[in-house]
Order: structure tokens, then C-alpha cells, then sequence
């Protein structure tokens, strides 16, 4: 199964973005933001099951989360950049 | 031992606050720095903590950002509101905290309401300031000599009709009176951790209702590549690592805080503050009293210098404070410049049994120095 990836600009927002997403429901890993999705350097992110990813998104968006980009990591480790 | 110094810091912390530094000393690893469960169980704790302080005073959790202390919170927001040069509106009844860097900044400071317990001239000499066109506006709550409450929701409208942005310090007030960032609509409120909110000491807050301008640069665990401090919070005014054992304390004393009542807090120390005022009077101390006082109230002993009388209940076991207590602009609007005051500050622990000791300890020094 794929695995979707929430980059966030801070530890304090991916944080946040964890509490609205439990709030939710959704099940979410918080971790360190690969090294090849960081933008600035250092960053976390938070990892969910592909089939929430639609719905995590609103989650964060009704609950005024920033977020900065989302990704799917396919079974070879490859990334692809999702517009949601 | 009957201590009553809680103007200068709570001695007796929530229940847990003592096993949450222990616990963060031995098990925490530096929050937002790693993905390891040491490092991330110290983040959640930072985390929750911001959550719990962002419950207490109406804000979001990135909106509180930790200082080491009252003091350093409001260097930084005055560092962020004033340049030099700057007009800047104060109360009569400002802490050094306040007045120190805005001297330091070389502000022009114009101070607004000296009368002690008279919301009536305190609005009034706030809104003349007011039109005088200032950068910013900063006051205390509570007067930490006096234990005035300010009128602060009406000085706060008065300074959102101005337009003026404000700073409230809430050094004696968090943890005994309602606080709401939101609804005063302050640019910054500054409050330290180890006084009514029960935590250690070396903890505070600073609620940021908008970027504040950092007093340090440094690591914040994100941005790394940009060497500016990032433009968001509460990393911008973050650097370095935080006081993590003192904020497991501090997120224990709030979450024991989420479970109190407040308004009964506050009006017991202000019962037992008013009882003080009236028997010190009864015994021949000049009481500082009135009206909008709460958990604070300061005297001056019939006979005998502040300092020496303070030493004396001291072998009566009673712990008070003497002197200044960093606010010679608050003596000189009650006219005690030369003598200082005696201050009893009582804390949430405030009960009749500590007002009947402290009593009981001054009728006999009273009776000494005669």
C-alpha cells in the first residue's frame, strides 16, 4: 500500500496537524520529513494511509492547520507530488 | 514556616509539578530536534503543553512561546513594538521589567494613572496619553507592590480605539485572573511560569498575537537552510534548546490549573489579602488598601525600618518581602520612595490560618519595637 506524506514548516504545526487529524479519526504517524521532500532543511511531516489522504486534508484545512506540500511514496520509494 | 513572598514566586508548586521535572530530566531528549522516541516524547510533552496554556488564555498552541521568565518576554515585545526614540504610554505601576528596556531602548516614556486604586484616573490619565499618538501601550494587571488591578479589559479597548498596539504583564495576575489574548486583542502578553501558574522557575510565556522580533538567534530544529530566523511561530522566538524539565513542570501546573477555579482563587486571596489590611491597620501599620485590590497588599510597620521588621517576622517564620520590590515607579506614585514597603503576597494556597499567623508574628514585632 502507498503511504501519503504531510510536510509541515515546523514541529509545533505538524503537531497540530496530528491533533486535528486524530480529532477525525485518522490514524497518522508524526516523523522526520525525508531528506529528498525537505524544502528548507530540517522539518516533520506526518505519514497516513493513502485511503485518508482526501479526508485528512479537509481535516487540516477545517481546522486552519499550514501545511506545506503532500506526497505519495510508491512500493519502489518513489515520490510524486499530490494537488489535493 | 508561613510563606507569603508568592509575588516573587509560588514556593509550593501544583501536585506533579516535581515529578514532571524529575521525569523530564531522566527520559526527555531535545524536543524538535529528532525522530527518536526520547526526542519525540519531549515534543509531545512541549506540545501539550502549548495546548494547555493555549486552552488557559485563548489562543493557539504556536501562539505560546516559552521564555525563560516574565521579564525576557516582554524585552521581547518591546523589542518588537519600539525603536528607539519611540513614544510609549506605561502605568504609574510599572515593574523595572518594563521600564528597564524601555529606558535602555531610549523610549519616550509618558506615564499614565499614579493613583492607586482608582480605575477612574487610571482610564482617564491612560486615554489623555493615549492621544498623544504613541507606538505602543504597555501595563501590568496587577501592581506587584500594591496588588491594584488595573482596568485592563477598558484599557485595552481603549487602546484598540486608539489604535495604539499594547502589551499586557500579566506577572501577577496568570493563574489567578481570567486572561484572554483574544478578547483584550493585545499584541503580546507576558507572564512567568513559577508565580500563579505553579511551574518552576525559569519557565515563562509570551502570548504572541503576531510575529515578535527575536531577542536571540539560532537553531529552532526546522528551516535549517535559511539563515534567518524563521518567519513563524513559535520558532522565530525560540533558539536554542528549551527549558524541557521545567516545561514538564510547567504542563503539569497547567494541567492541575485546568481543574481550579479561578475566580475562586482570586477571591480568596483577596479576602485574605482585605483581612490583612484591616487587622495590620488595627495594629498601627500604614495600609496601602482600597478597592480592585486582589491576593497583594503592602504596609509600612508602625515603628523601625521595612527591612528590619522583615527580618524579625523572618525568625517568626514568616516569610515576606521588603524594599522596593523592583518597582520604584509604582513607590513613586504611592508616595513610598523613601521607605519602601513591607509586601504580603498571598498565593492559591491562601487561607485563614496563614492571615492569623502573619498577624499573630506582627503584633508581637510591632510590640518589640515600641
Amino acid at each position: 500500500m502507498k503511504e501519503f506524506y504531510i510536510t509541515f514548516r515546523s514541529i509545533t504545526y505538524a503537531q497540530k496537524g496530528q491533533a486535528a487529524l486524530q480529532r477525525a479519526g485518522i490514524r497518522c504517524q508524526l516523523r522526520r520529513t525525508p531528506r529528498v521532500l525537505e524544502e528548507k532543511g530540517c522539518g516533520y511531516c506526518l505519514t497516513i494511509s493513502q485511503w485518508d489522504s482526501m479526508k485528512a486534508v479537509e481535516a487540516l484545512r477545517e481546522g486552519n492547520v499550514l501545511f506545506q506540500r503532500c506526497y505519495l511514496r510508491g512500493p519502489e520509494g518513489n515520490w510524486e507530488e499530490q494537488m489535493l | 514556616m508561613i510563606y507569603l513572598d508568592n509575588g516573587a514566586t509560588t514556593l509550593h508548586k501544583a501536585p506533579g509539578v516535581y515529578e514532571a521535572v524529575n521525569w523530564g530530566l531522566r527520559h526527555c531528549g531535545n524536543p524538535g530536534r529528532g525522530g527518536y522516541p526520547a526526542a519525540m516524547e519531549a515534543s509531545k510533552v512541549v506540545f501539550r503543553c502549548r495546548e494547555r496554556a493555549g486552552r488557559l488564555f485563548h489562543c493557539d498552541p504556536e501562539q505560546v512561546v516559552f521564555t525563560m521568565n516574565c521579564t525576557h518576554g516582554l524585552n521581547m515585545a518591546i523589542r518588537t513594538l519600539l525603536k528607539p526614540g519611540d513614544r510609549v504610554v506605561i502605568s504609574g505601576f510599572e515593574h523595572n521589567a518594563v521600564t528597564r528596556p524601555l529606558h535602555h531602548l531610549g523610549c519616550e516614556i509618558l506615564t499614565a494613572g499614579t493613583r492607586l486604586f482608582s480605575w477612574t484616573d487610571t482610564l482617564q490619565a491612560f486615554e489623555d496619553a493615549l492621544k498623544k499618538k504613541p507606538k505602543a501601550a504597555i501595563f501590568t494587571h496587577v501592581s506587584n507592590v500594591f496588588g491594584y488591578i488595573l482596568p485592563i479589559r477598558d484599557m485595552a479597548e481603549l487602546c484598540r480605539k486608539y489604535g495604539v498596539p499594547f502589551v499586557i504583564d500579566a506577572a501577577q495576575s496568570a493563574g489567578s485572573q481570567p486572561i484572554d489574548l483574544q478578547a483584550l486583542g493585545a499584541a503580546f502578553i507576558a507572564m512567568p511560569g513559577h508565580k500563579g501558574l505553579l511551574g518552576p522557575m525559569g519557565t515563562g510565556i509570551l502570548l504572541c498575537a503576531q510575529l515578535p522580533e527575536p531577542l536571540l538567534q539560532g537553531g529552532t530544529g526546522s528551516q535549517s537552510y535559511n539563515q534567518q530566523m524563521p518567519e513563524l511561530l513559535p520558532d522565530r522566538a525560540e533558539a536554542g534548546t528549551l527549558n524541557l524539565p521545567g516545561i514538564c513542570g510547567l504542563c503539569a501546573a497547567l494541567k492541575h490549573l485546568e481543574g481550579q477555579n479561578l475566580k475562586k482563587t482570586m477571591e480568596r486571596e483577596a479576602q485574605e489579602a482585605g483581612k490583612t489590611a484591616k487587622e495590620l491597620h488595627a495594629l498601627g501599620a500604614t495600609v496601602f488598601c482600597g478597592p480592585h485590590q486582589g491576593g497583594i497588599v503592602s504596609f509600612l510597620p508602625p515603628k523601625g525600618d521595612c527591612e528590619m521588621v522583615t527580618e524579625k517576622l523572618a525568625i517568626h517564620r514568616i516569610c515576606l518581602r521588603a524594599g522596593y520590590h523592583c518597582a520604584p515607579l509604582a513607590h513613586e506614585s504611592a508616595g513610598t520612595l523613601d521607605t519602601g514597603t513591607i509586601r504580603v503576597s498571598f498565593g492559591p494556597d491562601a487561607c485563614p490560618g496563614q492571615t492569623k499567623a502573619l498577624l499573630e508574628a506582627c503584633r508581637r514585632v510591632f510590640q518589640e519595637q515600641r
